[in-house]
């Protein structure tokens, strides 16, 4: 894997972040393709335990949007 | 009509030439069709809801703005485009956003490159509303001081820099949190309003910035210079809606908006013919809403009769029971066109779908929503004997509905699907990057293989559903609502504190139609008193309620007898009373009376009006001042209106209105020029200056300072009626019992500001009257019915009601009783079971549980799981992701 | 949370929180921009990291 290839765990809120995602789609918008998204039904899903796995499993970022 | 590209027939070369026909060739879907043509279809219809809209005013006829010539000066909707996240400029300001962004004349070329960003953008008000000279629109559009606002807010936002300003003649900001909104825009936000109607613009030749003149509130002539002008284009009703209007058969006023009856305010004048909207006279999104609402309760009315005589029950399928199969997963990967093919390599990432875990089929789909796609994957699935379906395709906010009815179809419980987004969130957003976009996708969709592994079938529970209804309020909102309600078939119960029916507006003498109150009133309650599906308490309060949606016991007590009501819907039409004025020496004189003191005497042909030379009114006594922030709404057109009736009983008497703005939003505008027309004097006053006043032997006097004059004016009435600020119960328990909100004034809080307008966001639980915000007798009426509407769409569904299978469940046997689940969530969701072996350990009520999550990730003995979201599942993708690293 | 992390020898810039509105499109676009930059700046984590071989 190179430098420039980066992996970002991205915990989307379906109502909130998950949405906005589709809009910037549906918007045509442009971002850097580095983002993996996980769909949660709300913030208030996100475990510490996620956040850790993720690192664990190799990903170089983690976010989370609600 | 769907939302899909149509042929326009005047231009098409194949139909006019029977030349061309490129677009045939290169639909991928084979779904151009030139042989179609027109066709007259008759429907049988018992009731026809009318909602023809509006047109926005075009300004080109206005010589003086010169709209159609000058490239800075826009319409509100095209400023509105530039503000928007998917408009032209992606909602960046910018001038001259008339020409194309990429202009190809050479004229737009040169204009093009003087574009800039604008640092001073004015708002012209009433542009084709409330006038006369220019056009014949007498009426106010409603909306335009808002949304002018708003523009000027985001714009500001967008750009701190810029110096916005608003040009009014009164700035009518009447609805449910608006003046605050105003309030905030000039404190907050540093929006300029100039109360003045600018007389004309120029434009600089070779910049383009426009000079403006008006005359200030003095008189004084200024001028000033701006990169940009707005103009807030009113709502005018097309000709061709006059004409629909005529063909239907139903009256409609010189505007051309509908005719209606102020207590059945979405019906028109003709029997079975409904309207809503704008065409229902001016008004924004939460008023159509509930205009929309209203005129299907009123149509179901209509129609009571023969209510479900011409349904076709569901053909039902077996589920197969895959507990225990070893997970077959099928995958579907969709073209969705060139949408998503064009950018990611599909026949490679279906190649690769094949060889993840469990895959048992893969394969690529041209549309995989297209009907055609869906039979077939109904048959692949009974074919192969798939258990699990994964379908990268767009967004699951708008599909996974679709694809999970298929997956029923087939036999498979819904819960076994899982959707990934290869289109919103990767083809259409790396489209320059295909190789990473594909690399992506492959990604996405092992993620979603790994997921769907563990998907296991959840289970809908079926709701119970009482169909008895509770009207907590007998005044005109809840009765309105009641009425409807049982018209349709439903045991309607109506509590009511006093003991009579009627609410505040038996104190009112007609409405801004003229409708004589009291006389429809005692109609409106007659008819409830006289059907049998009512039941109305009287005397009666409501001491105590327990459950949720479909399932409420509540406590009724009246004289000291208690007794039970148990009720599958509540609707909360507790209304709000007039204060008690601090000011204006009231209560010292009886000469100083309050609104509603003068309805009595008007109504009771007081013969002291009689004897009545000079009468003034004061607007906004207790409204629109810092304790009550907020706009009372119908004080302006009730004061107006009864102003007239004094010059119409006797014109020598000299009427004065004194006021802040005048807010006769809608055709209500029209009762504010007839007063002017009658000679009452308007007269204006600032809040830091208000009115002074003095009792004496002789006379009330009252001392102001003129807003044209800037000189101290002194009358001496001898009626002056105070427009009191309309306040709401803020009634904390009732909101208690139903965990309902209150916003800071004590209005309850509806659903969605916007969307949702009538109905709480506790299921099951409905709003209506002026317990919601101050409403004139037609818009409570309106909101009556809307409640009802909402309430008996949920009613209907009274036997497919289920529970959402993605919700909390628990594990009792790990369960350690701790209670951070119950006191964590946020809708009552959890509590502790009380028998059985488990007692004491936390159980979920399925109906109350939304399935956020929030007690899942609290739970410390991990007792808790989120069924569709489940630990286990979101774990499988994370590592699915570590698997290539 | 970010201070657990950080203790742990994982930058805080690995870490995002945010709130996005799903009107917001451009802000989510922004965001995602600003923590692509933040993170390709501190190259590919390797604390932590499961050692599979």
């Amino acid at each position: 894997m190179s430098d420039n290839e980066i992996k970002i765990v991205s915990f989307l809120c379906n109502w909130c972040s998950y949405g906005a995602a589709d809009l910037a789609g549906v918007s045509r918008m442009e971002y850097p393709a580095d983002i993996r998204v996980i769909r949660i039904p709300c913030t208030g899903r996100m475990s510490p335990k996620f956040v850790l796995s993720a690192f664990r499993e190799g990903a170089d970022a983690v976010w989370v949007s609600g | 009509m769907p939302l899909k590209y149509v042929i326009n027939p005047d231009v098409c070369l194949k139909l006019q030439k029977d030349k061309c026909g490129t677009c045939a060739d290169v639909c991928p879907a084979n779904a151009i069709d030139y042989t179609q043509t027109e066709e007259t279809i008759t429907l049988n219809a018992g009731s026809i809801v009318f909602s023809p809209g509006f047109k926005p005013f075009d300004p080109s006829r206005f010589d003086n703005y010169q709209y159609a010539n000058y490239p800075n000066v826009v319409t509100s909707m095209e400023f509105e485009r530039l503000l928007s996240a998917s408009g032209p400029t992606h909602g960046h300001v910018m001038t001259m956003p008339k020409l194309p962004m990429k202009p190809k004349k050479k004229a737009d070329k040169a204009l093009a490159e003087k574009r800039k960003d604008p640092k001073k953008i004015a708002w012209f008000q009433c542009v084709g509303s409330r006038d006369m000279n220019k056009c014949d629109n007498a009426y106010c559009s409603s909306v335009c001081c808002m949304y002018a606002v708003k523009e000027a807010i985001i714009a500001k936002e967008h750009d701190p820099e810029l110096e916005p300003y608003i040009f009014f003649m009164d700035m009518r900001t009447p609805g449910k949190e608006f003046e605050k909104y105003y309030q905030n825009a000039k404190e907050k936000h540093g929006i300029n309003f100039v109360r003045a109607r600018v007389h004309s613009v120029t434009e600089d030749r070779d910049t383009h910035d426009l000079n403006i003149r008006y005359a200030d509130e003095m008189g004084q002539i200024v001028d000033d210079s701006f990169d940009m002008v707005v103009l807030s284009v009113g709502l005018e009703i097309p000709q061709e809606t006059r004409d629909m209007a005529e063909k239907l058969g139903i009256d409609i006023t010189d505007h051309g908006f509908c005719k209606t009856d102020s207590f059945e305010p979405v019906t028109s004048s003709r029997d079975g013919v409904y309207v809503s909207g704008v065409f229902n006279n001016p008004k924004d999104i939460p008023e159509s809403v509930l205009d929309a609402s209203a005129a299907a309760s009123a149509a179901g009315d209509f129609l009571a009769d023969v209510r479900g005589t011409m349904t076709k029950a569901e053909e039902k399928i077996e589920e197969t029971n895959v507990i225990g199969d070893p997970p077959k997963i099928g995958v579907f990967v969709c073209d969705c066109g060139s949408n998503i093919a064009g950018v990611v390599d599909c026949p490679s990432l279906t190649e690769y779908a094949k060889e993840l875990p469990y895959v048992e089929f893969a394969t690529e789909t041209l549309y995989a929503c297209a009907q055609d796609t869906q039979d077939k994957m109904v048959e692949t699935i009974k074919e192969k004997g798939l258990n699990r379906i994964v379908v990268a395709a767009c967004t699951p906010k708008t599909h996974e509905p679709l694809f999970q009815e298929s997956m029923v179809n087939a036999g498979l419980n819904k819960y076994l699907f899982e959707m990934t987004n290869i289109r919103n969130h990767n083809s259409w957003v790396h489209k320059n990057n295909p190789e990473i976009a594909t690399e992506k996708a492959k990604d996405l969709v092992r993620m979603a293989v790994a997921k769907a592994a563990l998907a296991q079938p959840l289970a809908e529970e079926k709701i119970n559903v009482n169909d008895t209804v509770m009207v907590v309020g007998g005044g005109l909102a809840g009765l309105t609502a009641a009425k409807s309600l049982a018209t349709q078939g439903y045991d309607t119960h109506i509590v009511e504190k006093k003991d009579v029916l009627g609410g505040e507006a038996l104190k009112l003498y007609k409405t801004a139609q003229g409708e004589d109150v009291g006389e429809k009133m005692a109609a409106l309650v007659a008819d409830i008193e006289a059907n049998e599906k009512i039941t109305v308490h009287t005397n009666t309060t409501l001491e105590g309620v327990e459950g949720f949606v479909g399932n409420f016991k509540s406590k009724l007590v009246s004289g000291g007898n208690e007794t039970e009501l148990e009720h599958g819907v509540a609707v909360l039409a507790t209304g709000a009373k007039c204060s008690e004025p601090t000011e204006y020496c009231f209560g010292d004189d009886d000469r100083i009376i309050k609104t509603l003191d003068l309805d009595k005497m008007l109504k009771e042909q007081d013969a002291k009006l009689d004897s009545v030379k000079t009468a003034v009114f004061i607007q906004c006594v207790g409204s629109r001042e810092p304790n009550r922030p907020y706009c009372s709404r119908v004080c302006c057109t009730h004061s107006i209106d009864n102003a007239i009736e004094l010059k119409k009983r006797n014109p020598e008497t000299d009427v004065f209105i004194l006021y802040r703005d005048i807010r006769t939003y809608g055709e209500r505008e029209l009762l504010y020029k007839e007063a002017r027309e009658l000679g009452v004097i308007f007269i204006r006053y600032e809040v830091d200056r208000k009115p002074e006043v003095k009792v004496e032997k002789d006379a009330v006097k009252i001392t102001l300072i003129d807003h044209v004059l800037n000189q101290p004016v002194e009358i001496e009435a001898d009626l002056l009626t105070l427009a009191a600020a309309i306040e709401p119960r803020k009634d904390e328990r009732l909101a208690n019992f139903f965990k309902v909100p209150l916003n800071d004034e004590g209005f309850f809080v509806e659903k969605h500001a916007k969307l949702g307008p009538a109905e709480f966001a506790t299921d099951g639980v409905f709003v209506a009257g002026s317990g919601h915000y101050p409403k004139p007798v037609n818009e409570a009426a309106t909101q009556g019915r809307a409640a009802a509407s909402r309430a008996l769409t949920l009613l209907a569904k009274k036997d497919s009601l289920f529970t959402s299978g993605t919700i909390a469940t628990v594990d009792q046997e790990k369960c350690s009783q701790c209670g951070v689940c119950v006191s964590i969530c946020p809708y009552n969701a959890p509590g502790f079971a009380a028998d059985g072996r488990f007692a004491g350990t936390a159980e979920i009520n399925p109906v109350l549980c939304k399935g956020c999550g929030l007690c899942v990730a609290s739970c410390r003995s991990g007792a808790l799981h989120l069924r569709g979201f489940d630990t286990n599942q979101i774990f499988s993708q994370i590592f699915a992701l570590g698997e290539v690293v | 949370m970010g201070n657990l992390l950080e203790h742990m020898g994982i930058e805080k810039d690995r870490v995002h929180f945010s709130w996005i509105s799903s009107a917001e499109a451009t802000k989510f676009v922004d965001v995602v921009k600003e923590i692509s930059d933040k993170v390709k700046a501190l190259g590919p984590n390797k604390k932590f990291v499961k050692d599979y071989s």
